[in-house]
């Protein structure tokens, strides 16, 4: 393979890196001189333009670094990017008025959809549990059929996806913003999500494509063309397969990418001071190009064996942060009633410190779809890998995955953030800024700290590994749809922009960040989920006939 | 270019069947089959795919598969003979690099003939290989 690359792309990132300490060096002279914040004016005008952009508004308190190079990237960003997109994405229909909470299109979407899909498939994410766990053990498995990886492979590879920093970070976030409460509606949304996840990944094994080499291409932008061509749709099926390919190249720069690198920063500034926002001698943009020169290596430098351990460790990983977050549960034991009790309270009972009812439902559900990505329509590309004859098989694998990543692994940060009490303005002040400039990452990093002193380096390693996995794993969704827009050729052209998000990622302000990745990884749901809502019929006649087979015995487990 | 039988002539195949009828009009212009060479450009793999991940496909199973591929395609009698080449990379490079290689009289290939938006964003193979190509092109369009 061409992998001489590597060569010409390190020179450049060794010229970025000097720019990059030159203007910094200029930069912290004209901080001297400048004042309190130009940019930080700036952000205000901005965020006045945007009735639309319901936290941005709100959550913005004075930026230390406002006024040096990040600072200016960051309100530039803000304006130009995030603003004009969430305008219209993030519509709400006058409901802010009307209800007193700001209801966005997507996140009323994607409850529906799921809603849907559960009751469409009779409830498959509760009975075809047991089923999908025996599948993922291989119990099913026949190494002749078509594809590429085991039912277990490419879970793991959908999961090094989406278990990232939307587990960590993006939990903490919900529960910041939304108070206990909202944790009551992850779960929920990620119970629901499961079948969301089934249906399209039922639909990226259908509708795959295996060529003469054995190579396989799916994913929600060939369900959408050549699925709803065949139910004679066949514009409105390439104009919903376009706007997903465009909305996940967005996601892999924002979601997949930027926010992984900002949040992990945002966890790691904690412990190491040379990273850290908020000191005046910390230098986080090193942070950023380190990552990028990592995952160059990667998806320029083609060293698979880099990206084969990253991805391969995540679920290791996963189970560690459990046992750590089952730990610090057990260390407040006396405080678990309670938790659930104020789980239970907030979801229900409408307080106007968190928006209400309704505006705690709206956060838990973004955050657990920002994190599974049920109903995104982006792990389908993965999934569609598996070798199998039955493309329901692959679904039902899939739906493992909302469970493992929202109701395991989010409700466990969900419970060590309620129990320790550490979003709570009231208990602990000092960390109130943290919430108020959405540094989810940070706050679990406190919570970590409160039981055993050295668990926060464990959590370092955690979100350090969380956000590699998911980078590469996710520049393999931007790329696929990438090229599928514009063909292999332009696949450099890419990977240097994902590359210079990556960077991005370590100097925008994580509200900004999260705003960005919201609005990419969420609208993704727009054309995915009224595209499955189409196909869902297809989808239901194939796992009742799946179902009836796995029941009769005609389909049995392989003999070993 | 003399209206002679040819002594090397590179066919792309992309497994359309616009692509095999470009291999019959090729198999007119020789004296034998053998003097044809069916040429097939996979792309290469992305780290990233979870096949690479998890090793269970690399370059070389993929060449193994295509061209068992293609000789499972080409079983038939009239193409007794025919050289099956496999190679990695961008298409039109890589036809035009082998035609060179080969001291190829001509090409002969098909064009899909892809227009609107997705000729402007992909382009044509076809078109490139023209450009790149050392030797004579015989287009045969559709």
């Amino acid at each position: 393979m061409k992998r001489w690359y590597v060569i010409p792309w390190s020179a450049c990132m060794c010229v970025l890196a000097a720019v990059v300490l030159c203007i910094s060096a200029g930069t912290v002279d004209a901080q001297q001189t400048q004042g309190e914040g130009t940019a930080a004016t700036e952000k205000a005008a901005a965020s006045a333009d945007a009735p639309a952009a319901p936290q941005a508004e709100e959550t913005e308190p004075a930026n230390p670094q406002a006024d040096t190079w990040m600072g200016k990237i960051d309100a530039w960003f803000g304006k130009n990017v995030v603003t004009p997109i969430a305008t219209v994405l993030f519509y709400d229909f006058g409901t802010k008025e009307s209800l007193g909470t700001a209801l966005p299109f997507v996140v009323v979407w994607l409850l529906c959809g799921a809603i849907f899909f559960t009751i469409r498939m009779k409830f498959i994410n509760i009975r075809a549990f047991g089923h999908a766990i025996r599948l993922t053990k291989g119990d099913y498995d026949d190494k002749s059929d078509p594809g590429e990886v085991s039912h277990f492979q490419a879970l793991a590879s959908a999961l090094s996806a989406t278990v990232g920093l939307g587990n960590i970070a993006g939990v903490a976030i919900a529960v910041g913003q939304g108070g206990p409460g909202a944790v009551f509606w992850l779960i929920v949304a990620g119970l629901l999500g499961m079948t969301s996840k089934f249906a399209e990944c039922t639909l990226g094994q259908m509708y795959r494509t295996v060529d003469p080499a054995g190579t396989v291409s799916g994913g929600a932008m060939h369900y959408l063309k050549d699925g709803l061509a065949e139910l004679r749709m066949p514009r409105l099926g390439k104009v919903l397969a376009v706007m997903f390919a465009v909305l996940c190249v967005g996601g892999s720069f924002g979601g997949g990418n930027a926010f992984q690198v900002n949040q992990s920063l945002r966890a790691l500034g904690q412990k190491i001071p040379l990273l850290d926002h908020e000191s005046p001698d910390g230098m986080p943009w090193i942070y950023g190009l380190v990552m990028a020169i990592l995952a160059g290596m990667v998806i320029i430098g083609g060293i698979r064996r880099i990206a084969a351990t990253a991805e391969k460790i995540v679920p290791l990983m996963c189970g560690i942060y459990v046992i750590t977050c089952l730990f610090i549960i057990i260390g407040h034991w006396d405080h678990v009633a309670g938790a659930f009790a104020e789980i239970f309270r907030g979801a229900f009972t409408p307080d106007a410190a968190y928006g209400g009812a309704l505006g705690v439902m709206v956060i838990g559900i973004k955050r657990a779809a920002f994190s599974n990505e049920a109903g995104v329509g982006s792990a389908a590309i993965a999934h569609s890998a598996a070798k199998t004859n039955e493309p329901v098989s692959e679904g039902i694998v899939a739906l493992l995955e909302p469970f493992i990543d929202t109701v395991v692994v989010c409700t466990m940060t969900a419970l060590v953030v309620v129990i320790t009490g550490v979003y709570d303005a009231q208990q602990f002040p000092e960390y109130a800024v943290l919430v108020e400039r959405n540094n989810g990452a940070a706050l679990t990093m406190k919570a970590f700290g409160d039981v055993i002193s050295w668990f926060p380096w464990v959590l370092c390693a955690t979100v350090f590994l969380f956000a590699y996995s998911t980078l590469i794993s996710w520049s393999y969704y931007g790329e696929r749809c990438w090229t599928w827009l514009f063909g292999p050729r332009s696949s450099l052209a890419y990977k240097l922009v994902f590359l210079t998000f990556t960077f991005l990622g370590s100097v925008i302000t994580a509200t900004n960040i999260l705003e960005f990745s919201d609005l990419m990884i969420l609208s993704m749901a727009v054309p995915n989920v009224l595209g499955v809502v189409l196909l869902s019929s297809k989808v239901r006649r194939a796992l009742d006939d799946y179902w009836r087979r796995v029941q009769s015995g005609e389909i049995a487990p392989a003999k070993k | 270019m003399p209206w002679l039988p040819k002594k090397s002539v590179i066919v792309p195949i992309d497994f359309s069947d616009d692509a095999f009828a470009a291999l019959d009009t090729a198999l007119e212009l020789v004296a034998d089959a053998s003097h044809v060479h069916a040429i097939h450009v996979l792309p290469y793999m992305e780290v990233t795919d979870p096949g690479v991940i998890w090793e269970a496909i690399d370059d070389d199973s993929r060449r193994k598969h295509a061209e068992d591929a293609l000789r499972e395609r080409l079983a038939d009698a009239k193409y007794q003979g025919l050289t099956i080449q496999v190679g990695f990379g961008d298409p039109g490079r890589e036809v035009a690099d082998y035609a060179a290689s080969q001291k190829a009289e001509l090409i002969v290939l098909s064009s899909h003939g892809r227009t609107g938006l997705s000729r402007l964003l992909i382009g044509s193979v076809a078109e490139r290989i023209v450009r790149l190509a050392h030797c004579p092109v015989l287009v045969i369009r559709k």
